[in-house]
């Protein structure tokens, strides 16, 4: 015989299991597509996911990872916008990071909703210096920063001028990834033309380009990194890349190499560089980053869904879970995040995020470093 | 057709049929018809279009992208270093892989069978998984340094991003085909003449000299032919192991492609390769033809 309490317990589970059902089938589920890496897709899947359908009952969402399939979320942005001329089902609600004007004339046909304070309240918080476009959303980012080994390293520097003085009093200790194989060295030499053109970033647009200014602009950063040279890794034997730069400061062959925020942080987090490895932003100026920007398309059948979805990224949660969880830099400003957080993660606080053109600048810059700084080999 | 049909004796209906246009002949063509059209569409045909493409500037016949890679010097230094890497890996993987081979050729046993084996084992490795594990190896800090210090041995400079870490690794991994193709020579080498030279006094260099090498010549062109080429177009190891700069050429062809977003360079950079690697290629077939005509 079931006992009175037994009875109770069971007719709960039943009531439970039948208010479950209910609610799954009233459940709005969002379909987001994300073609970044595994850490971004990892990170919706087992954090974002409960954590959003905590925050709003009756609500999930679904991720299609697109990465590497044909053009990933451009592939799914041209059936949006097919979808919109033909005023069919787009299937898709939000895009986790993507540039609209890279699918041409869907900015045009109105593919894009438009974002503010009114439709997404959290738009409030959001760092100026990440704001484009109101069909852009961004909403975490990535820089480039100095990350060292501070057993070796007592005083981190805090200028580029710094930097260099270190690297000269301490050769072969510190190297930069070819500009052309990662963004850590990219930017790193982006840097150091910076420097040589009076730390003006401003100088560099997408429509100046012109190559005899060009030349004798980059020929100042050359000259720095000419400098540099014989006092880098294997006196100029440049890594090919991100990994294998961090990976020679894992191994202890260097104490102090560029890398992306969001990389150096992740592998000090889980073991791939060992815990006395610290990050820090150069002060004077710092090294060049960017955000990511989400993209919700206006013929979603879930708009209203879309706007919450996007309104919970830019919570303080969240944007602290970003912080935590995969080392990238908050798309709100680091005010609202929690001061022991902000504390944390002081040194890396850049004052500006400064950008370099894409196009000729990025081509002359890259071709230009081969042929100046990395053939200046002087080998024993 | 009839004089050739009596002049062949007992092969003489088959051949005929060959010559003629019978339904065996018809279905030979059609069997390599498949072949030869895939590579006609898919190889010859864009390369023929590509070569003319590097020609054509602006519309007109033009040597001018000939001119401007012949007279850049960063270009002609990474065409040097990619051919003296060529060369010089290529010699030293074919010099280790007849070591193997000899000693395999007069050696037997589980020893010998092992050596064969591990020999052979780069064949069913990646270059990717050569080049991380020799960075693993060979890299600062990595276990060969490690050991040396064990020894007291402190001076350890790594080869990797410097050429010599591409050379290891080409050596290392073109060791299978060339021991191959030399151990399928050498036991085309009789016993008895061996013997022979030995009996008569001969020592052992003098029986590698005289008695081996000349036998051994167009197995080790055709093996060096094969290295050579693999080797000048290989990107993985170069591209992962290398020096920055000097670049092999099919690392900075893929710079200039995607990187520069300049295709007509980039394919006027294929295409002098392509000159180089066919010259080898030509000799490599004329290599073959002489002896399949000598083994008639």
């Amino acid at each position: 015989m079931f006992s009175r309490r037994q009875f109770l317990a069971a007719s709960a589970a039943a009531a439970t299991l039948v208010s479950t059902r209910v609610s799954a089938e009233d459940m709005k589920t969002l379909q987001v597509f994300i073609d970044g890496d595994t850490n971004i897709s990892d990170w919706w899947n087992n954090i974002l996911k409960p954590a959003f359908e905590a925050a709003n009952p009756g609500r999930t969402f679904n991720v299609t990872v697109t990465r590497g399939v044909a053009d990933g979320n451009g592939t799914i942005a041209e059936r949006a916008l097919a979808a919109l001329q033909a005023k069919a089902d787009p299937q898709v609600d939000y895009f986790e990071e993507f540039e609209p004007a890279s699918v041409a004339g869907s900015i045009e046909a109105g593919l894009w909703l438009e974002t503010s304070e009114a439709n997404v309240p959290n738009l409030k918080m959001i760092n100026p210096a990440a704001v484009e476009t109101p069909i852009r959303l961004p909403y975490r980012g990535s820089q480039v920063l100095i990350a060292y080994d501070s057993a070796k390293v007592a005083n981190p520097p805090k200028t580029f001028a710094d930097l260099v003085a270190w690297a000269k009093a301490n050769p072969g200790r510190f190297t930069y990834g070819r500009p052309d194989k990662g963004g850590s060295g990219s930017n790193f030499v982006i840097r150091a033309i910076h420097e040589g053109n009076g730390k003006d970033p401003s100088l560099f647009t997408k429509d100046n380009f012109e190559p005899a200014k060009a030349e004798e602009m980059l020929q100042k950063g050359w000259a720095i990194l000419k400098d540099l040279h014989p006092f880098t890794f294997g006196e100029g034997t440049y890594p090919a890349g991100n990994s294998p730069a961090l990976q020679l400061l894992a191994q202890g062959a260097v104490d102090m190499i560029p890398a992306w925020s969001d990389m150096a942080l992740q592998a000090i987090n889980n073991g791939t560089l060992p815990e006395t490895v610290k990050v820090v932003q150069l002060q004077d100026l710092a090294l060049c980053g960017g955000f990511a920007y989400s993209a919700i398309p206006s013929n979603a059948t879930d708009l209203e869904g879309a706007l919450a979805l996007a309104n919970f990224m830019l919570s303080p949660e969240t944007q602290t879970s970003c912080v935590r969880d995969i080392g990238g830099f908050p798309g709100i400003s680091w005010d609202y995040l929690p001061a022991d957080l902000k504390a944390e993660y002081i040194d890396v606080i850049p004052v500006s995020i400064p950008t370099f053109p894409s196009g000729d600048w990025q081509k002359a810059k890259n071709d230009g470093w081969y042929k100046n700084v990395a053939t200046n080999i002087v080998r024993d | 057709m009839s004089d050739v049909a009596k002049s062949s004796g007992g092969a003489a209906p088959g051949y005929a049929l060959r010559t003629g246009l019978g339904p065996q002949a018809l279905a030979g063509l059609a069997l390599v018809a498949m072949p030869v059209g895939l590579l006609v569409t898919l190889t010859l045909w864009p390369t023929v279009r590509m070569v003319g493409a590097t020609f054509s500037v602006d519309g007109h016949f033009s040597a001018e992208r000939y001119f401007a890679f012949f007279n850049d010097a960063y270009t002609m230094a990474n065409l040097r270093y990619t051919l003296e890497m060529g060369f010089v890996s290529a010699i030293a993987a074919l010099s280790v892989s007849f070591g193997i081979a000899l000693y395999l050729r007069f050696s037997a046993g589980r020893i010998a069978t092992m050596i064969h084996g591990l020999s052979l084992f780069p064949l069913f490795v990646p270059s990717i998984i050569i080049s991380y594990a020799l960075v693993r190896f060979l890299g600062p800090n990595g276990l060969f340094q490690l050991m040396l210090e064990q020894v007291g041995f402190t001076q350890y400079r790594t080869p990797y991003l410097t050429p010599v870490g591409p050379f290891l690794a080409f050596v290392w991994e073109n060791l299978p085909l060339p021991v191959l193709v030399l151990s399928a020579g050498l036991s085309q080498v009789s016993d008895h003449a061996v013997e022979a030279a030995r009996d008569l006094g001969a020592k052992s260099p003098r029986i590698l000299w005289e008695i081996l090498l000349p036998q051994m010549r167009r197995s080790l062109l055709i093996a060096f032919a094969l290295i050579f080429m693999g080797i000048i177009g290989a990107f993985t190891v170069p591209y992962m192991l290398g020096p920055p700069a000097p670049e092999m050429m099919s690392v900075f062809m893929q710079r200039t492609l995607g990187n520069l977003q300049d295709p007509a360079s980039a394919q006027v950079q294929a295409v002098v390769l392509m000159v180089i690697s066919s010259i080898v290629g030509g000799f490599y077939i004329a290599t073959m033809v002489k002896s399949s005509a000598g083994a008639r």
